[in-house]
């Protein structure tokens, strides 16, 4: 099951399902939305990025409750970080299988984090 | 020192997502995802995929070498006719009457004649015990 996450707007007590699929990324990229710009253009790519895990479940929702919701959340590094990976998730899911990993002990590496 | 690691240029320009998505699509297609289930359902479905093709790749390879394990069991039962000095009136060996059988009969087949030898035992040494009872009394 892919990644997702729920937001509950405690004003309105309404629960918001937050996660991509690849036609929410499509779309946003057709909008301009490019995440290598994540570190360069913060101001416009995070707002951009959380608008975007709108597109899957609420693709109906207006513009201005989505910005509402960004002014109001709480901790939003964390919750970028996690978009972030939500997003990228869509092009992992693709690219890499843990399974059947051709180079598996051919180099190995820790983090320190 | 170092800097021809910083230096080269990228040999491809990056690609985005979406294009990269198009790359990918026919393969999923081909594997039997859909275009609901590839571009609007959940991303990680294709894990699963994945997981499928390559589970009916292995049962494809291993029914191609059970063909294989059978033609040569066909020609070696049929090799004797071919053979350039056969005698005359050879025969061939018949074939197979009964399929290969398949791994979970075979382990039933186990336990079954497990029981049965157990049971047998069981029959013996009742015997032999009324052996010695009718000699003692």
């Amino acid at each position: 099951m892919g990644k997702f996450l729920r937001l509950t707007d405690k004003a309105t007590n309404k629960t918001y399902t937050l996660e991509f699929n690849r036609k929410a990324v499509e779309t946003m990229e057709r909008q301009g939305f490019n995440i290598s710009e994540f570190a360069e253009k913060p101001m416009t790519t995070l707002p951009a990025l959380f608008r975007g895990a709108f597109l899957m479940h609420h693709p109906a929702i207006k513009r201005e409750v989505v910005d509402n919701l960004f002014d109001k959340v709480s901790n939003k590094r964390e919750l970028i970080n996690k978009l972030a990976e939500m997003y990228t998730e869509t092009l992992d899911v693709l690219l890499y299988d843990d399974e059947n990993d051709e180079n598996e002990g051919k180099v190995e590496w820790e983090a320190s984090f | 020192m170092g800097s021809e690691l910083l230096n080269e240029a990228p040999s491809h320009s990056p690609k985005t997502f979406t294009e990269m998505f198009r790359e990918a699509f026919p393969f999923y297609l081909s594997i039997g995802m859909t275009y609901e289930l590839f571009w609007l359902a959940d991303a990680t479905l294709v894990l699963d995929y994945r997981k499928a093709y390559r589970i009916s790749r292995e049962r494809a390879n291993f029914d191609a070498w059970l063909q294989g394990a059978y033609v040569y069991d066909a020609l070696c039962a049929v090799s004797p006719v071919f053979h350039a000095f056969a005698k005359r009136g050879t025969k061939p060996v018949p074939y197979l009457s009964n399929p290969y059988p398949m791994h979970s009969k075979k382990k039933q087949n186990e336990k079954l004649s497990a029981q049965e030898g157990a049971a047998k035992f069981y029959a013996f040494a009742a015997q032999f015990n009324k052996r010695f009872e009718t000699k003692s009394t």
